[in-house]
């Protein structure tokens, strides 16, 4: 990997390195996390910017490779207000969870999606995509959870609750919060399928749980770009 | 002595060590009264130049000159990121405000945060004086953007004027040329013609 031209990538973060370069954290479709030098691209006015898909190419024999050429391949996204927070709390989950160079082409494929919702819709919409994200992430870290059956090995009842238990799946609870519905809806990664505001809710909890668990004692920080009284 | 000199002029940005040596060379050559005064003027400046307790910008004084001139209009703040941003909007002589500088953007990767900004002091500043808007002038890049919309939730608790700075096609650009992002934001931004 000496050499690599145009490749699908997404900026997930970049900061400023020596005298007038950036450091460029990619997510790319073929390398997964990948660190680049932009050499004597900070301050000059760049169109390498988050959130819009990219080709680009780059290559170094060392560790730390420097990107030789980029080009936008998307259509203009201003991403906006609760949108640009979601991307960026996103962006920061790539950032901290994923190694560098292991491929996720699936997990890819549903951030792209992600990003085309978050900066056209609103809402639960976007709630739901992100969702499906952690989802996705969480699988790919090995963290995959049986949507279908639960502990005892029965299928998932739609009419039923459910609670999680940490690490094991899903087990069959009159007092349980998860609907059989909603993991249904979670087997099925149906974008447009959502669920209701209760039951996203109780998914976004599920899932902080489970990316918790993951993050240790460092929270993501891209939650304090929530401006809140006190 | 000459290798350290050396070294410290490598502190500037987007100068390497050759560029350092002819800088040296040229000092102790050609123009040691020249080095006396870069010395003498650089030991001042990193001493006492700070920043000013009202809009953080670099400053001599405890409030800088702009913050002082009383002729300035005191309803309109405007934020930028940096103290060079300052000096840019100074120069197009429009501007007849008061500014807040934030030193950077929000960036929590790196764990830059709200407090690190100075937000905590931008909103008393937005609770205190009598501000009837502020211009939110930080960079058009996705950082910020994000501080931009940090600081309009905190500003909408208050009965203030929140206003953006337009992007668009720079003067004497030509529209072939211009990006997708910005030619997009040129037309979503657009005015009615007078
Ligand atoms: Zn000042």
């Amino acid at each position: 990997m000496n050499k690599v031209d145009l490749t699908p990538a997404f900026l997930i973060h970049r900061r400023a390195f020596k005298n007038n370069s950036l450091l460029l954290d990619f997510f790319t479709y073929e390398y997964g996390k990948i660190r680049l030098v932009g050499r004597g691209l900070r301050g000059s006015k760049t169109n390498i910017q988050m959130f819009q898909h990219l080709n680009i190419s780059f290559s170094g024999k060392g560790e730390l490779k420097t990107i030789s050429n980029w080009e936008v391949d998307d259509i203009p996204r201003s991403l906006k207000g609760e949108g640009l927070i979601l991307g960026m709390y996103a962006n920061e989950l790539i950032s901290r969870l994923l190694f560098d160079q292991d491929q996720h082409i699936k997990l890819f494929k549903v951030y792209q999606q992600f990003i085309s919702r978050i900066s056209s819709l609103e809402g639960r919409f976007n709630h739901w995509s992100l969702r499906l994200f952690e989802n996705n992430l969480l699988s790919e870290l090995g963290y995959a959870l049986d949507f279908a059956n639960d502990i005892n090995g029965n299928n998932i009842n739609q009419d039923m609750n459910y609670e999680y238990q940490s690490q094991l799946g899903f087990a069959q609870s009159h007092t349980g919060k998860i609907s059989g519905k909603l993991l249904n809806q979670l087997l099925i990664e149906d974008i447009d399928n959502i669920p209701n505001l209760e039951q996203l809710k109780v998914c976004r909890d599920l899932n902080r749980q489970r990316l918790g668990f993951l993050l240790g004692n460092k929270p993501l920080k891209s939650r304090s770009l929530f401006f809140t009284r006190g | 002595m000459i290798e350290s000199l050396n070294k410290a002029f490598c502190a500037l940005p987007g100068v390497g060590s050759k560029t350092a040596q002819r800088f040296v060379y040229h000092l102790l050559e050609r123009n040691r009264d020249g080095g006396m005064e870069l010395a003498k003027a650089l030991e001042n400046a990193m001493e006492h130049v700070k920043h000013c307790s009202s809009c953080r910008t670099l400053s001599e004084k405890d409030i800088c000159n702009i913050c002082a001139n009383e002729v300035r209009d005191s309803s309109q703040l405007c934020v930028v990121e940096t103290p060079t941003d300052i000096h840019a909007i100074e120069q197009s002589g429009i501007y007849k405000g008061k500014y807040f500088v934030l030193s950077g953007y929000l960036s929590p990767i790196d764990g830059i945060g709200a407090a690190e900004l100075g937000m905590d002091d931008l909103e008393k500043k937005l609770q205190d004086k009598n501000i009837n808007e502020i211009i939110l002038a930080t960079n058009a890049t996705v950082e910020g953007e994000v501080t931009a919309h940090y600081i309009s939730n905190m500003a909408k608790q208050f009965d203030i004027q929140i206003t953006r700075i337009a992007h668009g096609i720079p003067i004497g650009g030509e529209l072939e040329y211009a990006d997708i992002n910005t030619i997009a934001h040129a037309l979503s931004g657009r005015k009615n013609y007078d």
